[in-house]
């Protein structure tokens, strides 16, 4: 009765939308399909996940740690989602804890039931350290430090909060942004922080740049023991100081090689291995791409020309292109904003005609995963239901 | 998803955790009031894009501010669902929709506001009829023509005349009109942007012409964007304007001075590093560098060196300073795929949270 009541609109909308419409703001609104949908059938742009490609790649990537001191920290911000982090966690390798980018993705992981997370990042204002310590308060934090005074905010805010922070001091190791200089800055650093209630010094860590398409694998695999080798003098400088250094963290995927084999390196922050993608494809030949990007050709306007439903918005290129697969002939040589081109070269300039499905393999996996709400999740080219990037977003 | 942190009227920007994506409501009062002027004598109007914000509350307010169509523009059938169910009456999606799921979506939103497509090709057309014509609606169906941009739109007048011929004759369908889409490179100039314009869109109104001219009526003209929104309103024939980019502005258009920088991404600073470099919390991920680099705003001597994922470099030169927890506005050089990363705008006037708008069709690629 009250339904068909017009004098009463507010009521009418309360009865007439579910509750958790009320309390949700949703964004993307993807068509549920069946559990079992093939997926060249998914509605797209859709980024999906092959499960079974999927799960070989952490099992081979973490199997590299099975009999080394050194163990992996599977870094959550290349997927954002807990599902995933999870089947990492349980494949064994690893340190048993996640690292993560920014405070936010710290917040969703620590609320999905991850008990260590190290946040790899700089927490600097009050009301972020406020949030930080909150956290710390029902998990165990690290945090990444690379200045004096932010070690003394910190500690402030962890003894206001009664809780600890594991601190880690952020040693410049070649990414040129944030890291304290390596050596007699780094050693200071850890006697200040040896010194402030509320703060724990576990160790060091050190971010070391990753391979570009095009980098030769010598000489990359050099300049990365280097990278490495200024994280572990400076834990040296710290040891001969006095003070213990329990945790050497380095990262990211690319350089678990040459760490392994490093005496002294305590874990390695991995991210991208589970999904990977075309940055890092020449230098871990033996991982697959298991997150892709799937859309349909719109218009087939002339001969070599087919137009994509996935532009710059539903692949994110900031750092390069995705590539297309398994057409001979076929590049995606452009992203506008909602438009992805396609050209087509020799046999292949009359494919890809409208309706047609395309498979795009994400250039900077951590980037085209940030642009969506669930992963496809399929096995054996079905739908096996749809996980929630939980923490896309949470960059703040 | 992210409800904790929404800021309560009031709070001031320093006081924001950062990175978030701010508007200025002042800047974008005076860019919709730049709208409503331009078009206040004109028989031309604007249809803005939503792709450019994705918030029906700012679509409403641009439509109430005056100089519009009354209706919008959306590039996607999710986006446009989100702007029926939002309340806007009148949506033209400027992308072609050919997968069948989508073409049912479309007609099923025929049903409750009216609703335009885009359209290249026959067989495309011949799936919305049948759609529509099971479903009981009609559809609205605009030509796109290919007028540089080098992706969808029919190459030739024939081919626009005969596929008006094909949309005229289908049922469930109303043929429309005619669209094209144009970029060019900085042009200062009005004048020369006048003979840009003139030059761009000759071609959209030849295929009207045209189509007039075999006896098929025309309603919709529809071309334009931020750079022509002026120019191309004075074009004999043009009835609509698609202007998005003016409304957040963006470093592509600096020079038209008129429009001001609404949007913006606030960032902290988190590491001072070296002398001469700081570290802020927003990478490429909060910004995008689709169309370039973002620019520092009105910090003179800080400059952005490099961006990766979630981290920006700034440059600081001689003279200038910055310290941890400084904060830092950066504007797009791009500002829709900007807008697309972030689930809520936080509107500040004079410095302190007057809004807070969600980007409720955030994520809606389909």
């Amino acid at each position: 009765m009250v339904f068909f009541c017009p004098s009463i609109p507010r009521l009418r909308l309360l009865l007439t939308r579910p509750k958790w419409l009320l309390e949700t703001t949703y964004m993307e609104r993807p068509i549920f399909q069946p559990v079992g949908t093939p997926v060249e059938e998914l509605d797209t742009p859709a980024l999906v996940i092959d499960l079974d490609v999927m799960d070989r790649n952490i099992q081979i990537f973490q199997g590299y740690f099975a009999a080394t001191t050194a163990k992996a920290r599977p870094v959550v911000t290349s997927h954002l989602c807990p599902q995933i982090a999870r089947r990492q966690l349980d494949a064994g390798g690893t340190v048993g804890g996640i690292a993560v980018t920014t405070l936010g993705e710290a917040e969703v992981f620590a609320s999905a039931g991850f008990s260590d997370i190290l946040l790899a990042n700089q927490v600097v204002t009050v009301s972020k350290i406020r949030r930080l310590c909150a956290l710390a308060g029902q998990t165990s934090i690290g945090i990444a430090v690379d200045n004096p005074d932010n070690a003394q905010l910190l500690s402030s805010g962890a003894v206001e909060a009664g809780v600890e922070l594991r601190v880690l001091i952020e040693v410049e190791a070649g990414m040129g942004r944030c890291g304290i200089s390596a050596g007699v800055e780094a050693m200071k650093l850890a006697q200040r922080i040896e010194r402030l209630p509320g703060l724990k010094l576990d160790g060091l860590m050190g971010s070391v740049p990753g391979p570009k398409v095009g980098d030769d694998p010598a000489q990359h695999e050099a300049k990365t023991k280097d990278n490495l080798q200024v994280v572990l003098d400076t834990k040296e400088a710290i040891e001969r100081a006095g003070l213990s250094v329990e945790v050497v963290s380095v990262g990211g995927t690319h350089c678990y090689a040459q760490a392994i084999q490093m005496t002294g390196v305590t874990e390695v922050r991995a991210g991208r291995y589970p999904l990977m993608d075309h940055r890092l494809k020449t230098f871990l030949p033996g991982l697959n791409p298991a997150a892709k990007i799937l859309a349909s050709v719109i218009s087939h306007p002339i001969d070599g020309m087919a137009v994509l439903d996935a532009g710059h918005k539903a692949t994110a290129p900031d750092q390069g292109r995705p590539v297309l697969e398994g057409i001979e002939g076929g590049n995606a040589t452009r992203f506008s904003a909602e438009h992805g081109i396609v050209e087509l070269e020799g046999d292949a300039q009359k494919m890809l005609n409208t309706g047609d499905k395309a498979w795009l393999i994400p250039y900077e996996l951590g980037a085209s995963v940030n642009q969506y709400d669930y992963f496809r999740a399929a096995k054996n080219g079905k739908l096996e239901g749809f996980w929630p990037i939980s923490a896309r977003g949470r960059l703040a | 998803m992210n409800e904790i942190y929404r800021p309560t009227p009031g709070t001031p920007m320093e006081e924001l955790d950062t990175p978030c994506l701010i508007i200025d409501m002042d800047d974008l009062d005076n860019n919709m009031d730049v709208i409503a002027n331009t078009y206040a004598g004109t028989s031309a109007k604007l249809r803005g894009h939503a792709k450019n914000h994705k918030t029906p509350a700012i679509a409403h307010r641009q439509i109430r501010r005056g100089g519009t169509v009354g209706g919008i523009c959306a590039a996607k059938v999710s986006e446009a669902e989100v702007m029926v169910h939002g309340g806007i009456s009148s949506v033209f999606i400027t992308s072609e929709i050919v997968e069948p799921m989508k073409i049912d979506r479309l007609c099923s939103l025929a049903d409750q506001a009216e609703m335009l497509v885009a359209c290249d090709q026959a067989s495309n057309a011949r799936d919305i009829s049948k759609a529509a014509t099971a479903r009981g609606v009609e559809v609205g169906v605009v030509i796109e023509l290919e007028t540089g941009l080098a992706r969808c739109g029919v190459r030739e007048i024939d081919q626009g005349v005969a596929l008006a011929k094909e949309i005229s004759s289908l049922p469930g369908l109303r043929f429309r009109g005619v669209m094209s889409h144009q970029t060019i490179p900085d042009m200062p100039d009005r004048e020369d942007r006048a003979v840009e314009a003139a030059r761009t869109i000759k071609g959209v109104i030849d295929l009207k012409d045209a189509i007039e001219g075999e006896g098929i009526p025309i309603d919709i003209v529809s071309t334009g964007e931020t750079w022509s929104y002026d120019v191309a309103a004075e074009i004999p024939g043009v009835t609509e304007i698609q202007g998005g980019s003016y409304l957040m502005m963006e470093t592509h258009y600096s020079y038209m001075t008129e429009f001001h920088y609404a949007g913006k991404i606030l960032t902290t600073i988190i590491s001072t590093p070296n002398p001469g470099i700081a570290i802020g919390d927003a990478g490429v991920r909060a910004v995008s560098s689709l169309s370039g680099m973002p620019t520092v705003f009105d910090r003179p001597g800080v400059t952005v060196e490099n961006m990766d994922s979630d981290h920006s470099v700034f440059k600081i030169e001689s003279g200038a300073s910055l310290k941890i927890g400084d904060q830092i506005l950066l504007i797009p050089a791009q500002q829709d795929a900007m807008v697309s990363r972030w689930d809520r705008f936080i509107g500040l006037r004079k410095g302190k949270v007057e809004v807070v708008w969600d980007i409720q069709a955030r994520g809606c690629h389909n």
